[in-house]
């Protein structure tokens, strides 16, 4: 009997032992409490993010080089850079962890879910402060703010998804290289003839896999006039259009057999089946252009870019980018000086023409492509004059991208909770192109219920 | 009754307590605990520290950020009440069986094989064990080549030399599991086969004379001898396997993603996308805890059924 309580004793003592440790360990409070007055002048040390490794010799020399000209500029600030970068696989846990440095730069698609979940610092009154905040583009800012207009992070190397196509391959089959599909019609067409004249290529491939299945269905939704979810972001709001997107799919798959036999591509995967010529068509924003050709040997003039296809009329298209983030346990003035080194990092080479050609001309010496089509994320009558300072630099086809460049497409944000949102896509996207049988009505139904789950245990 | 005896016994023990007590002072035993404090605070800081946090988490709603809220059971209703959870129960589920019937046996076979080789038994051995050197990640993307769908896929263009397939392999619904137990036991076999291998060693060559006079031939010895000489080690592994299929996550999340359509998606794949997918830490940890509670009965059951079975 004592035996067994004094083992009891023993045990309540660890585990009360073990609770008070823990307890250590909670969560602290956001650092930022009182946020927004912050002293410009106040000497600060900041972590900055992105620092190139030392296998990337050019690039590590040209940051570390903007490191001391910005401590220049601001002797009251000083930055201290890390290697560290964003990587889907740890990000959530560094972000927990408080591991992270004071800004990086990270996927405009967690945007609204790190604002949903508090998990960034308001970042507004920074921005005000270093005046930045009127030259941003106005259409990516509605990415980056919430409900009262209030914004989280600074959106920088924006795209919206187009369509990539080979044009090799294109000329092939017979096929005008200089017009890529404009309609969903064009695509299942195009589809069809690449797959009858060319032995061994995809016409068209889909993504699938690690959430870009959902993402890529929510493209062809916003493409044909939908939605994925509703304004308020409480519900998910698919209708006829994401079942057209579907039962497009399930007809290029099973009656033309358009789509090759690999249904479970992932965004490195398909980029490395297109560089590699086993795939005509597929929905990609241009930033694919430098993967392709400098990473995995594309010959640029086999690269072509379209702007998203579109149906029932003209709608958008999706877009997407990098955002530079800031932590939520900094200090004002760490905050202000972070958004300083953003600025100077990524927006300064809009402002000056020197800079603008420096920055270039290495980009070109580490052959990386220059001038690729993006969204500018500054006010457009900025990044024009920008885009005449480096014209001679570019080395990037443009030509190749005029169906993309030319297009107008209005850009539509990301669904609410765009990962959760995604993942909960992927299997319906899978089952299209894995079952001849499947119930498209069915599996929205399904997949709408996962998603509205999702969305109140969010709340 | 055993109060009298406690009163009897009570002053003779608290006398040998005291002295021992100095004994134990004087022989170095103060010295001895502070030395082992830190050790013993750091383990349980570190070892068990994240196990008390996992569970507390489970009861809360926390972005790790701001302050957390305390949620009750929520997270448990909400992990059990998901549409996606009987199917990733029994893909995992159907997974470990797969892994039971087709690649536990496999390890068993090569080192009794390798074991029965006269000449050159060290250079099977070796065969046998390096796909345990090579790291998952490289293993799974080097059999994405193998596992290509299309005619020009390595499986595929073997199967055509017997004019069979193509086969969809990972894109199929009914096929991605077994693929992926097939994986698994060409890299995990080798590993296995060794602590097996290491076993037979140990069994008495005079058993195996004894069947040899007996006129067993190799399938009566490896049925009457080696594996009921291996009884334990087999019941042990078995259990490690058994927990190691549960918590299967690196090859579904490499291979496929979950797909297709879910049919490879398992418990840990599901805890690891409410982490780091929708950043709701409270549900991956309440869908652990329920994991390892699984676990532990399905442990105690094992040892309990086992027991029986053992010759002792």
């Amino acid at each position: 009997m004592k035996k067994r309580a004094a083992k009891i004793a023993v045990l309540i003592a660890s585990i009360s032992t073990l609770a008070v440790l823990t307890a250590c360990s909670g969560p602290g409070s956001a650092g930022n409490a009182g946020q927004g007055k912050a002293d410009p002048n106040a000497k600060v040390t900041i972590t900055v993010g992105d620092e190139p490794t030392a296998d990337k010799k050019a690039d590590r020399a040209t940051f570390l080089q903007h490191v001391q000209e910005f401590e220049k500029a601001y002797p009251n600030i000083t930055v201290k850079p890390s290697t560290e970068y964003w990587q889907a696989q740890t990000f959530q846990a560094k972000l927990a962890g408080g591991t992270l440095p004071d800004t990086m730069n990270v996927s405009l698609t967690y945007s609204r879910q790190l604002i949903d979940n508090g998990q960034l610092p308001n970042m507004t009154p920074y921005l005000k402060q270093i005046g930045l905040l009127d030259d941003l583009n106005p259409l990516a800012l509605k990415n980056v703010q919430d409900s009262k207009g209030d914004v989280y992070t600074i959106p920088y190397g924006l795209f919206s998804v187009g369509i990539a196509y080979n044009r090799k391959i294109f000329q092939e089959a017979g096929l005008d290289p200089d017009k890529p599909p404009a309609t969903w019609d064009e695509v299942r067409e195009y589809a069809k003839t690449i797959h009858d004249k060319v032995p061994d290529v995809a016409g068209y491939a889909q993504l699938t896999t690690n959430n870009t299945g959902g993402w890529m269905l929510t493209t062809m939704t916003y493409s044909l006039g939908g939605s994925i979810t509703d304004k308020s972001g409480k519900k998910a709001s698919m209708g006829r259009q994401t079942r057209q997107a579907l039962q497009l799919l399930h007809d290029m798959r099973w009656n033309d057999d358009s789509m090759g036999s690999q249904f479970l591509y992932n965004q490195d995967d398909i980029r490395k089946a297109f560089a590699a010529g086993q795939i005509g068509m597929v929905l990609q924003a241009p930033d694919v252009y430098d993967q392709a050709t400098h990473l995995y040997g594309m010959n640029p003039d086999d690269f072509g870019e379209g702007a998203l296809p579109q149906g029932n009329g003209q709608h958008g298209t999706l877009t997407g980018g990098t955002i530079a983030m800031f932590n939520a346990k900094a200090t004002p003035n760490q905050l202000l000086a972070a958004a300083k080194w953003v600025k100077y990092m990524n927006f300064q080479q809009y402002f000056d023409k020197d800079l603008a050609v420096e920055n270039a001309k290495s980009s070109v010496a580490s052959n990386t492509a220059v001038g690729t089509p993006s969204l500018p994320p500054v006010k457009d009558s900025v990044y024009q004059r920008y885009l005449g300072w480096i014209k001679d630099e570019i080395n990037v086809p443009l030509d190749h991208f005029a169906g993309y460049t030319s297009s107008k497409l209005p850009l539509i944000p990301e669904p609410a909770d765009a990962q959760g949102t995604y993942a909960a896509l992927d299997p319906v996207v899978q089952k299209v192109l894995t079952d001849r049988n499947a119930d498209i009505t069915q599996l929205l139904d399904q997949a709408s219920s996962t998603i509205d789950r999702n969305l109140a245990q969010q709340r | 009754m055993s109060r009298t005896i406690d009163l009897d016994v009570a002053p003779v023990r608290a006398r040998r307590r005291r002295r021992s007590i100095v004994d134990w002072y004087r022989s170095g035993g103060l010295t001895a605990v502070l030395f082992a404090v830190p050790v013993v605070l750091i383990f349980l800081y570190f070892s068990w520290g994240p196990v008390v946090r996992g569970v507390l988490m489970s009861v809360e709603k926390t972005n790790l950020i701001g302050p957390a809220l305390w949620v009750g059971l929520n997270n448990f209703t909400y992990v059990l009440t998901d549409p996606g959870l009987p199917q990733a129960a029994l893909n995992t589920a159907y997974y470990a069986l797969l892994g039971l019937v087709f690649g536990f046996p496999v390890p068993i076979l090569i080192a009794v094989f390798v074991n029965e080789l006269r000449r050159y038994g060290w250079m099977y051995n070796l065969l046998a064990y390096l796909p345990a050197v090579v790291p998952p990640v490289a293993g799974i993307l080097l059999w994405k080549f193998f596992y290509d769908p299309s005619s020009g896929g390595i499986f595929n263009g073997i199967l055509g030399w017997f004019g069979l397939g193509p086969l969809p392999w990972l894109n199929s619904e009914a096929m991605a599991m077994p693929s992926l137990v097939l994986y698994t036991t060409w890299a995990g076999a080798g590993a296995t086969a060794i602590i097996y291998l290491a076993a037979i060693g140990g069994i008495s060559p005079e058993l195996y004379e004894a069947a040899e006079i007996d006129g067993a031939g190799i399938w009566s010895r490896l049925w009457h001898v080696t594996i009921p000489q291996l009884r334990n080690v087999i019941f042990i592994m078995m259990l490690l396997q058994l927990i190691g299929t549960f918590q299967l996550f690196t090859e579904p999340f490499l291979f496929t993603g979950g797909g297709p359509n879910n049919a490879t998606q398992t418990i840990m794949l599901k805890i690891y996308n409410y982490a780091f997918v929708n950043g709701d830490y409270g549900a991956a940890t309440a869908l652990s805890v329920l994991l390892a509670l699984f676990l532990c009965v399905l442990s105690v059951v094992y040892h309990f059924i086992t027991k029986r079975w053992s010759p002792s």
